[in-house]
């Protein structure tokens, strides 16, 4: 037994005394907790952490095997996204308790505060007091066991899984259902009752989804997308594309749903030029030798930084939304060039992990897939916020990907219409968001670096709000940015063009006098190494191609994603379809793609006359269009570029 | 990838598919597969007939190099571009013809030889209006399509439909059958009598073994032998046939072979690997499948004779280092010599041109046509060259190629342009719309019934039958459409096709990067033409991200009731408008969907009890209507004061203007109790196709809300828009704009299953009935409710009546000044 006093160690070393206890099988007594938050976050290890009073935040978050007992009350998070495990309470818990757990034993002996059990996929949550508003809501699976009285809107959008509840119930939320318990489930809640010692004398209710929102009703018209661009602004306003809109509306009732990004014109990077002739560049020379491409980032707060062998990441995609197949090319190609890949929401993958040298594990709303041991293989976390494809909007991924294997993965129930939710249960503004970031630094000891991923809306307020939150590094999508399923028109109306998204991140942090504290990664609408350069001139600090990548890959932009039978096998999960897909071959296409925009990177810097890409700056850059000058505030130079050589 | 592509307009942003590069033609199978989708086959054969003099007979036998560069072949196998081609022939190659081209010039062009080359080159220059006249020394057109491929593979009508259909609308082709260069003509007679010459003699002698025992009459070469056959004769043969070679000729050979009487065994003898077979992969396959051998790797070294019989003599090849085509050498491997005893010998190893008049002339380069592959010039002024004679055994498409090129140099020559710019495969669209069918991505190749050798062999049925039409539909519904545009600004073709290449890049390949980086820095046209009038489609949402975090609610809910004046309840902004002349099964299923969706109705006609109803235009004589929720007046676009009453105290009054009348109207609302102010941004509320006149005037209510704030009124009278709201997107844009209610018209009437006349008008075809009718219209007004409420939603709103111009941003500057919001960037 070992003895840690919070009063004299910093929870940050008290962490890594409770692994190294854990390590040695060592149980460990807490005392002096005084309510500090992250207790015991990131342990792995079979053991017993007895807290002598009060926790904070995420006690027990992000752990896998352990039991914790905590005398007295806990704040909110309690056991977030603990597998294994049990968690005793003597008191009350603050908001959602057990949040996201995946098979944990989380019991309080007093009351829990609202959205306790929020998507939560299995194990049980036993509150033996009251439950306040919101009880199990967005839960996949598992059980809650509620022996007082709920509040409001109990059971609201749950997925999966049941809710007990022995008290009153101040109303069912939306999609739940009050049903018959079985005797079997009525033994089962009381050998945990027993087991637990917890005394229980009346009755329980059941709660389950009512199933009317975890399938669209009438399926949209599988179509090929009519262009919208020969319809946007510039012909007829009642164009092809809107009547096909308009008549599919009027047989399903709702908003239609496709794949990739924005796909009206609109400005863009293609809009600002290189103000030097540069129709020289590249020729008869080899600039990969001559210009220094490589960088580092993520290393600010003193992780490791990711090292790219040039300012390009691979952008987040999920796998779900891709097959594993293009997973694993996307990987196999980052690291053949060196640079980074990215999970995407939900989970990682074993061939995934092992192909990427450096791979980003992004956290998303849902948790989906999200875990304490990817956690600790990853190179970098990244919490996402929303993307530029749809911000404001939570993921979807239509019924027909949702397969066994992914829903194992992510731990929700086989063939849905998954809608993640749009916001994370434990980040409901800027101030949670610092202590979440902590609680990640604290699961894999300060050695990661963690980013956030922005669609790019109100950027001047957002870059400042995720500075302060202390991210090594920000993912700044545009709304160009792509996705394998999304409502259309949040696809083309929400959110501001990738170009205005640098320009409002650049002006903000400059004008708090922070300008070049927080790197910049954009991404959304970025085509070859010619964006890339104007990209990094402009100020980002690196660039994600996603959709490009992909198209390198094989991808011919049908947009028909989110149907889920890819006809060239990457954004499905149908064996039959993914066996069109050639992963070695179209691994090797994406590299040279990569490689491709290297080499178009390093000739614009060489003919520029520079030797790093570093030296890449606004002088070097014109603006073609009325808009792209307005919005960049670059000199307005309609004709540059356009006589240049075919 | 070509850069020579331009449309039919003009313009340089076609990018052609793979399939039509592949093509030395550059046919425009990308439109002719989706005309077939859509059953109009007239369209098809225009596309497939345009460059292709021949397409019946490649309909069947075109070496297609378009299906292996077809990208869908790596994925499940490429669209049988061929067999579409002969499924449209087939029904429309007999009948269909083009009008006639007169002669129009007085220079004339001497062809020698029909086959493939010198016939394109003859049409070709026919439609140009010159006067053209073929010599052919057989006692047929065609040339090797006729004298080297077996009828169970082109049967001779085939060859006639194309000869006819050429015939027919080339008049100024003058044909002379069994006239033979030297032996009835000389180059000099030929110059004499026309203004320039073309030389596509073909290359009709087979090529030598150049191995010993090879004059042994048991050996013949393949050309021979297949013209031999294709003239009528049915030899019979010994029981056990050797063929020597791997290409086209081989193919035919031995599958002849077989067919014909004695023969029960044919044996391919080809000294590389299966998969270095120059013939196309069908015609392999084909042969194995009618019992042929292919014994690979094998170099033929002798012809043994041994009395009455005969062996090749060969040595196993290995391969060994690649060729510049990719293909590995063989090398034959020392000890490895063995005997494949037979009973003939086929030698298919190349062939070659012959002339002793040009030889002659001097125009001979051993065994071919002497020619500059560059301008298809030969040393003699006037005299050009084309086709297999000039530049080596090829395919019938190459041939047409060589054709195409030869008469472009021909009439520059003729035209007196001595350095025209240098020819390039005329890479056209036809623009044709992509296949919605919903199986695309589902069907596997349809493939064509294959009967191989048939029940009598020797008379030559056809090995082969093309698509029914359903198989033929669901083929064409496969392409990938790679030449057209799917809807992606950022992923254009253009942009598809460059990232493909760059996928494709070897990466110290500095000349074709450098290439490439120049491609790229072009830029691209600008998004918005200078004359890009305001619109909704060029406003965004600003989400909600780290600012504006909500919980609640988690998904689409938002609270979308709406009130309009003090008492006027609904449960959606969206009115609808415009249906007081419509049919009255059309506006009685219109005034169902509404009473079910909640939505309100303006116009003259009531719209019954469940409909919330603001009252449109009453005349002085009408007869009040107290159920009217409103009553609004219209204004229009110039200010007069009105005497308005309310026919009950419950009723809200209205006024309706257009822009210019605001300044006027707005004080005399707020002077007479009015409570409600729709804004008309269309053409004239009340005229049929106020929608259809071009863009709505969005500065309407920018100028109305800045009206109301200047007279500190903001808020007093609640607004309403009209004019081309086509969605939910739309109306959330103009709530947040500072409406209250958008009015929606012609959007439900195409919801309503409408249809836009030229005139604008929306008029309704009889083909659904009242219930479908409904619900269409319910179902739009819940997706525009929908599609209004997550716009509100993404923003962070719970209410969309929360939504403010602060919510906007503009992404274009017209945009920007007529809404009155800033652009994208700048705040």
């Amino acid at each position: 037994m070992v003895t840690i006093d919070l009063a004299a160690t910093p929870v940050r070393q008290a962490n890594g005394l409770i692994r190294e206890a854990g390590g040695r099988g060592e149980d460990v007594r807490v005392v002096n907790p005084d309510a500090r938050h992250h207790i015991g976050v990131g342990l792995t290890d079979p053991i017993t952490v007895r807290v002598k009073g009060s926790a904070g935040y995420f006690c027990a978050g992000l752990t896998d095997g352990a039991r914790f007992e905590i005398d007295s009350n806990v704040g909110w998070g309690l056991a977030d996204n603990m597998y294994r495990g049990t968690v005793i309470v003597g008191g009350n818990a603050g908001a959602i308790a057990g949040v996201a757990i995946r098979g944990a034993e989380v019991v309080v002996r007093g009351n829990v505060g609202s959205r306790a059990g929020q998507v939560m996929k299995a194990g049980t949550l036993c509150c033996a007091g009251d439950a306040s508003f919101m009880a199990g809501t967005m839960m996949y699976g598992g059980r809650i066991i509620i022996l007082g009285d709920s509040g409001e809107r109990l059971g609201e959008d749950m997925t999966g899984g049941e809710i007990f509840i022995g008290g009153k119930v101040v109303s069912l939320g939306a999609d739940a259902m009050e049903t018959d318990l079985s005797a079997d489930e009525a033994d089962g809640v009381m050998a945990f009752l027993d087991r637990h010692r917890i005394p229980f004398k009346g009755r329980f209710a059941k709660i389950v989804n009512a199933g009317a929102k975890l399938r669209y009703g009438t399926a949209e018209p599988r179509r090929r997308s009519v262009p919208f661009f020969v319809a946007a602004g510039q012909s007829d306003y009642w164009n092809a594309r809107i009547q096909e809109d308009i008549y599919v509306k009027s047989q399903i009732g709702r908003y239609r749903i496709r794949g990739y990004g924005a796909g009206r014109p609109m400005p863009h990077l293609n809009d600002i030029a290189f103000k030097a002739d540069l129709s020289g560049a590249g020729s008869g020379r080899d600039p990969l030798s001559r210009v220094t491409l490589a960088t580092e980032i993520g290393g600010k707060h003193g992780a490791r930084p990711l090292e790219l062998s040039m300012p390009v990441m691979i952008a987040p995609m999920s796998f779900g939304a891709l097959s594993r197949s293009s997973k694993t090319a996307l990987a196999i190609a980052s690291r053949l060039s060196g640079i980074s890949e990215n999970t995407g929401e939900g989970g990682m993958l074993e061939d995934e992990r092992r192909e990427a040298d450096q791979l980003i594990f992004q956290c998303l709303s849902g948790r989906l897939g999200w875990n304490i041991h990817d956690m600790q293989r990853a190179d970098g976390l990244e919490i996402y916020i929303s993307q530029g494809a749809k911000p404001g909007l939570g993921g979807q991924l239509m019924a027909k990907k949702v397969t066994k294997e992914l829903a194992r993965i992510r731990g929700i129930p086989e063939g849905i219409d998954l809608r993640s939710p749009s916001r994370h249960p434990d980040i409901l503004g800027a101030d949670d968001l610092v202590i979440k970031v902590e609680e990640f630094r604290e699961a894999t000891g300060y050695r990661i670096p963690i980013s956030v991923k922005l669609g790019a809306g109100r950027v001047h307020d957002d870059i400042k709000i995720a500075l302060k939150d202390g991210f090594d590094f920000v993912e700044l999508d545009g709304l160009q940015g792509s996705t394998g399923a999304s409502s259309a028109e949040v696809l083309e109306h929400v959110g501001i063009p990738t170009l205005a998204a640098i320009q409002e991140a650049l002006d903000a942090l400059a004008e708090i006098g922070r300008a070049g504290d927080l790197p910049i990664v954009l991404m959304g609408g970025i085509k070859d190494g010619v964006d890339t350069a104007k990209a990094l001139a402009l100020g980002a600090d690196a660039v994600g191609l996603g959709s490009a990548a992909i198209i390198a890959g094989g991808c011919i932009a049908c947009m028909q994603c989110h149907v889920g039978t890819c006809v060239v096998g990457i954004a499905t999960q149908d064996p039959a379809h993914e066996r069109r897909y050639d992963t070695q071959r179209e691994a090797r296409n994406i590299h040279r793609y990569l490689e491709a925009v290297r080499w178009q990177l390093a000739a614009i810097i060489d003919g520029l006359g520079y030797t790093d890409y570093r030296q890449l700056s606004r002088d070097d850059l014109v603006a073609l269009t009325p808009e792209a000058a307005a919005i960049s505030r670059l000199p307005l130079m309609p004709e540059s570029g356009r006589v240049a050589a075919p | 990838m070509s850069d020579s592509a331009f449309d039919e307009a003009g313009k340089s942003q076609f990018v052609p598919a793979p399939c039509q590069v592949a093509c030395p033609i550059g046919t425009d199978a990308p439109s002719y597969i989706a005309h077939i989708w859509e059953g109009k086959y007239a369209a098809a054969f225009e596309a497939i007939t345009a460059t292709n003099p021949f397409s019946s007979i490649c309909g069947r036998v075109c070496d297609a190099p378009c299906e292996p560069a077809c990208r869908r072949a790596s994925s499940d196998g490429p669209i049988a571009i061929r067999n579409l081609k002969r499924f449209v022939m087939d029904k429309l190659g007999r009948d269909h013809h083009s009008p006639p081209v007169p002669v129009s010039r007085t220079k004339t062009v001497g062809i020698v030889g029909s086959g493939p080359a010198g016939l394109t080159a003859a049409r070709d220059l026919a439609e140009a209006g010159y006067a053209v006249h073929v010599y052919e020394m057989t006692d047929r057109l065609g040339g090797m399509m006729v004298w080297g491929i077996p009828a169970f593979r082109l049967p001779p009508g085939i060859i006639a439909e194309d000869l006819d259909r050429m015939m027919a609308h080339c008049p100024g082709i003058e044909v002379h059958l069994n006239r033979a260069l030297g032996r009835d003509l000389s180059l000099e007679t030929l110059r004499e009598r026309h203004d320039a010459v073309l030389l596509a003699i073909g290359a009709w002698w087979g090529k030598p073994m150049g191995i010993p025992g090879e004059d042994d009459s048991r050996v013949v070469d393949g050309v021979g032998f297949l013209r031999e056959v294709n003239g009528g004769a049915r030899p019979t043969l010994p029981e056990t046939v050797v063929v020597v070679g791997g290409g086209d000729v081989a193919m035919d050979a031995c599958r002849v072979a077989i067919r014909l009487p004695g023969c029960k065994r044919v044996t391919v003898v080809y000294r590389r690997g299966a998969e270095d077979i120059p013939a196309r992969r069908d015609e392999l396959e084909g042969a194995r499948a009618e019992g042929i051998e292919l014994i690979t790797h094998t170099q033929q070294t002798a012809v043994v004779a041994n009395g009455n019989r005969l062996a090749l003599r060969c040595l196993r090849a290995q391969a060994g280092a690649a060729e510049a085509d990719g293909r590995r050498q063989p090398v034959p491997v020392a000890g490895s010599e063995h005997d494949i005893a037979c009973g003939m010998v086929i030698a298919a190893v190349g062939q070659r041109a012959g002339s002793d008049e040009l030889e002659s002339r001097d125009l001979m380069n051993i065994d071919r046509v002497r020619a500059d592959f560059n301008t298809m010039a030969t040393p003699i002024d006037g005299v050009f060259a084309a086709g297999d004679g000039a530049f080596g055994g090829s395919t019938i498409v190459m041939a047409m190629h060589h054709g195409h090129k030869a008469a472009y140099y021909v009439r520059a020559f003729l035209e007196g342009r001595p350095t025209p710019a240098p020819y390039r495969t005329p890479f056209r669209t036809r623009r044709v719309a992509v296949a919605p069918d919903p199986k695309w991505e589902l069907f596997p190749r349809q493939h064509q019934a294959f009967h191989g050798l048939g029940e009598d062999p020797a008379s030559f049925p056809e090995i082969e039958s093309t698509y029914a039409g359903q198989a033929a539909r669901d083929e064409a519904a496969r392409c990938y459409r790679c030449d057209a545009e799917t809807g992606s600004a950022d992923f254009s073709v253009r942009n598809r096709e460059d990232i493909f290449a760059m996928a494709r890049l070897a990466g110290d390949d500095g000349a074709r990067q450098t290439r490439m980086l120049r491609r790229r820095l072009k830029p691209r046209d600008p998004p918005f033409a200078r004359d890009r009038a305001a619109t909704l489609d060029d406003i965004v949402f600003l989400p909600a991200n780290l600012s504006r975090l909500v919980i609640d609610p988690y998904r689409e809910a938002c609270a979308t009731r709406t009130r309009l004046g003090p008492r006027l309840v609904l449960a959606n902004p969206l009115l609808a408008t415009g249906f007081d002349e419509a049919e009255a099964p059309v506006r009685d299923a219109l005034f169902a969907g509404l009473a079910e969706s909640g939505s309100g109705y303006v116009g003259a006609r009531a719209p019954g009890r469940d409909v919330a109803w603001l009252r449109l235009a009453p005349n002085a004589q009408d007869a009040p209507a107290p159920e009217a929720g409103a009553v609004i007046y219209p204004l229009g676009s110039e200010f007069r004061p009105l005497a308005a009453t309310r026919a009950s105290p419950e009723q809200a009054l209205g006024l309706s203007v257009a822009r210019p009348a605001l300044e006027a109207a707005i004080p005399f609302a707020l002077d007479n109790g009015f409570e409600l102010l729709l804004l008309d941004g269309s053409a004239g509320l009340g005229h049929g196709a106020a929608e259809q006149a071009g863009f709505p005037d969005l500065a309407v209510i920018r100028d109305a809300v800045a009206i109301l704030r200047r007279l500190r009124k903001e808020g007093a009278l609640d607004l309403i828009y009209f004019g081309g709201v086509r969605s939910g997107t739309d109306i959330a844009k103009v709530i947040a704009l500072g409406c209250r209610a958008a009015m929606v018209g012609t959007a439900l009437g195409l919801a309503l299953g409408g249809t836009l006349d030229q005139a604008g008008a929306v008029t309704f075809p009889t083909d659904r009935d009242g219930a479908e009718r409904r619900d269409a219209a319910a179902n739009f007004i819940t997706a525009c409710a929908g599609e209004t409420s997550m716009m509100a939603r993404c923003t962070g709103k719970t209410d969309i009546h929360n939504l403010e111009p602060e919510d906007l941003r503009a992404i274009s500057l017209a945009t920007a000044r007529a809404a009155g919001i800033p652009l994208a960037g700048t705040l």
